[in-house]
Formats: C-alpha cells, structure tokens, sequence
C-alpha cells in the first residue's frame, strides 16, 4: 500500500486511516455529519495525495496525453484544465482525470480504480518513457479545499488574483521559496481548489491552509465525506459507481469524450457500444428518511426487479436517502415510483439530479 | 407497460429530446442527443458552458415551449433534468389556470 507523507501530521489530529485501491487515504476525522456541515457551511480542507500525479514537457507531452485520453487535450487553451478520463482497451474507465495545461508542461492528476502500478504499466505501454512522463506522486502532495468559503482560505494565502480563477483553471503561485500549482477544481458543489505542493512543503502548506480554514469555521475533514457530497451534486465518483459499472457510456460520461478523436485507449470499444445504443443508464433515486438505499439493493416496477442500486448515501440537506441505480433504457427517467428491495418494498422515487442548491450558487466571487 | 407509467414518460420525453435537440443546434456541441445525459451539469463541470451559453438556454426553453425562466434563479438551469422539471410544472400551472 502507498503511504501518504502527511499521515503523520494528519494522525496527530485523530485521523481515521483506511486504504482504497492500494493507496492510504484519510477516512474521517469526526462524525462524518459534522464534516459535512464544515463543507456546506464553511470549509473542509482533506488530503488528496491519494491521487496519481504526473508532470510531461508540453512538447512531447501533447501527442502522448492525446493519443491515450478519450478527451481533447490539444484543445485544452493556456492555464485551463481538462476533466476526463482514461479506459481500458474494453473501454471501461479505469482514471477519473485533471489535466492542466501549464504552459512549458502538463500536469495531470488521476483517481484511479487501479493501482499505481498497473497505472504505470499502462502508460509505458503506450510510450509514457519516451514522451518523458514523470511520476510525481511519491514526491509531491494534493491537498483539497472545499466549502462556501474555500475562496477565502486562498484568497488569504495566495492573493485576490486567485478569485479571477475560473472553473477549471490553473495557475502558479509562490510558496517558501517553491512553486504550488493551484487548481480551481472540486466536486462538492461549493467552491474548490487543489493544491499540489512537493513533499518539502506539504506540512507548512497543511498548516497554513488548516489554520485560515479554522478562522473561517472551518476544519479538516476526511475523504469519506466527499463520497456523500459527489452524490448530493451529481459528481461523477469513480470509487462509488465508477467502480461498480464502469461502462463510461451507462454512466453519462460522453461528455468528457472526444468522439471524433482519431485514437485514445479504449475507442473502438466505445464507439461500438455507442453505435448499438444503450441498453441501461444510471440515474438518480430518492426515499425518505425510514427507509434507506444501499448499495446492491434491487428494485422493482409492477412486481418486476428492474435495477439495482449502485451508489447511495444519506443527504444531510433532503434529510432522505439518495442513489444512483442502473435502469433499462425506456423507464431511465426522473418522475418515476419504484419499489425497494422487493416488489411491495418501500417506494422510491427517480429524480432529477442534482436534487440540492448549494450556498456556493448564490456567491459571486466577482462581487466579492 | 402500465398505461400511465408510459404516460408520465411520454410527457417527460415531449419535454426533453426537444430540449436536446435544440441545445445541440444553438451551442454547436459535438454530440448526438443520445450522448447527453439528462443529468449532465450544463456549468462548470459537465459541458462546461458560461454565461454567454445561459442566454442561449433560456431562449431555448423560451422558443420550444413559450415558458420565460426567471432570471434570479439559477438552480433551474443546473441540468436538462432540472429544466425539464421547470418546464413541466410551468405546464401544470398553465392547465390549472385555463
């Protein structure tokens, strides 16, 4: 298992440490519901050094990212980030991806279902060596601000330029005597930025980002709770229904997709199963708060199981349970009253996702 | 199919695919309708339009359905679900006033 280089610092404060895909992460530090509320009211600050890091000279760089992510990374302009994602030759995903274009490089950062290795093993095969990718995940941190006030915690430490940054943006900032990479990115539906600072920094840069975070009300929180928040915001979460369907096509991925692209791993997979049409989709559900979702539970339409649930958590704001499930194409739709878990279970209802309206909509950091 | 479970679907559908459709057309976007889920976030992450996009829309809605979306709520146009919710309980309201 990869060791994260805060679990020290982040052990001292009563962190609960788990593992997921063969990376250490930071479960939870508190009640998850209490970590919830320092995201939906204030701001959460949670390692993320979980993720794979890369670095690649843009030069050689450009054709290599290009010819393996299904996304357009030539059409990524100066200073702005792409979001998308890297499958298998079965075109199933297996990277949920940032890719930032730096200038004189590119940096990317990957929630991977597999581990570092087989990550590794995959681009060598495709000729990551010879286009000069750097592994800098050992070396490097990726520290997560989240909440309705993240933009003040950045604002404090890197300057008021950092609330010009538009969503998925990336820019450079000093850092006792080093350079951070700051991304406006997140998938909490409040504001979010990560940081990506070297090993060298990562305990003064936690401390200082921890200690504006705690003048806003804010604290640290683990990686747990961002589980419940993707799903309350629609965020795509390869560790949640990634993991279970991972057909990027069932779970609405195309928009990350260049389908005109010549090549990327995983094409003609994909292309077929888009040719043929599809015969699931994923999409939301929602019950009240006596009767919970989980994972694996089935669901039923006049008395015959039609999908089974594939992601759930319980949504501090509905106060009722939400999930995401696997429904065949023609009653994929929100509006719809199943049954749980057997034919007579307990209703649900499919919904229009995201079912919340974060604080964050109503902020305008041009305003501010 | 239960009759009114395919009403319910047909109704949601006669909001949806033309709402697809006409995005599509307005905003250029390099995809079949079939490619874009219904719960795609249309800002930010997901399509990634912005502001200028917004305008287009709200005109869309307005030309397919005659439905004006007001202008202090942006929680209507997060996805293509959430504007087909709006679309369909402004419908509701109409029905009940004639």
């Amino acid at each position: 298992m990869r060791k994260i280089p805060l679990a020290n610092f982040l052990s001292e404060k009563g962190v609960e440490l788990g593992e997921r895909c063969g990376v250490e992460i930071p479960l939870k530090f508190k009640d998850i519901k209490d970590e919830y509320q320092i995201i939906r009211d204030n701001v959460g600050i949670t390692d993320f050094s979980y993720m794979q890091k890369y670095r690649i000279p843009a030069e050689t760089g450009l054709d290599f990212l290009d010819s393996i992510f299904v996304g357009n990374v030539a059409k990524i302009r100066f200073c702005r980030v792409l979001h998308t994602f890297l499958a298998d030759d079965q075109g199933n995903i297996i990277a949920d991806c940032y890719i930032a274009n730096n200038d004189e490089d590119y940096i990317v950062f990957c929630e991977s279902i597999v581990d570092d290795k087989n990550l590794d093993q995959i681009f060598e095969k495709n000729g990551s060596k010879e286009a000069g990718l750097e592994n800098i995940t050992d070396s490097h941190v990726v520290i997560s601000i989240d909440g309705v006030k993240a933009w003040a915690v950045v604002k404090e430490i890197f300057g008021s330029d950092v609330l010009g940054l538009p969503y998925l943006s990336i820019e450079t900032y000093p850092f006792e005597g080093n350079d951070i990479s700051l991304f406006r990115a997140g998938k909490t539906s409040e504001f979010g930025y990560l940081v990506m600072a070297s090993k060298e920094n990562a305990d003064q840069l936690m401390k200082k980002l921890l200690a504006q975070a705690q003048k806003h009300g804010g604290g640290l929180c683990g990686c747990r709770v961002h589980d419940e928040l993707r799903l309350e915001g629609r965020f795509f979460n390869i560790f949640a229904e990634g993991l279970e369907v991972k057909d990027p096509l069932v779970l609405g991925l195309q928009w990350m997709i260049d389908f005109d692209k010549d090549s990327f791993i995983g094409r003609d997979a994909i292309l077929s199963r888009r040719k043929h049409g599809l015969k699931n989709k994923i999409i939301g559900i929602r019950a009240d708060s006596s009767s919970g979702i989980c994972v694996g539970d089935d669901i039923y339409i006049q008395g015959e199981k039609i999908s089974v649930v594939k992601a759930s958590c319980f949504s501090n704001i509905l106060k009722s349970y939400l999930g995401l499930a696997l429904f065949p194409i023609e009653v994929a739709y929100a509006g719809l009253e199943f049954n749980l878990k057997s034919s007579q279970g307990p209703k649900v209802q499919s919904i229009s996702m995201p079912p919340i309206v974060p604080k964050s909509l109503n902020v305008k950091l041009d305003e501010l | 199919m239960e009759s009114t479970l395919q009403a319910t679907i047909d109704r949601r559908i006669a909001v949806i695919n033309p709402i697809k459709e006409e995005l599509i057309k307005r905003l250029n976007l390099p995809y079949k309708p079939e490619d874009l889920h219904e719960d795609i976030s249309l800002f930010g992450a997901g399509l990634g339009l912005d502001s200028l996009d917004a305008l287009e829309v709200v005109l869309c809605i307005e030309n397919c359905f005659k439905i004006k979306i007001p202008d202090n709520d942006p929680s209507i146009l997060r996805s293509i679900n959430t504007l087909a919710d709006y679309v369909l309980a402004q419908k509701d309201i109409q029905k009940g006033t004639q």
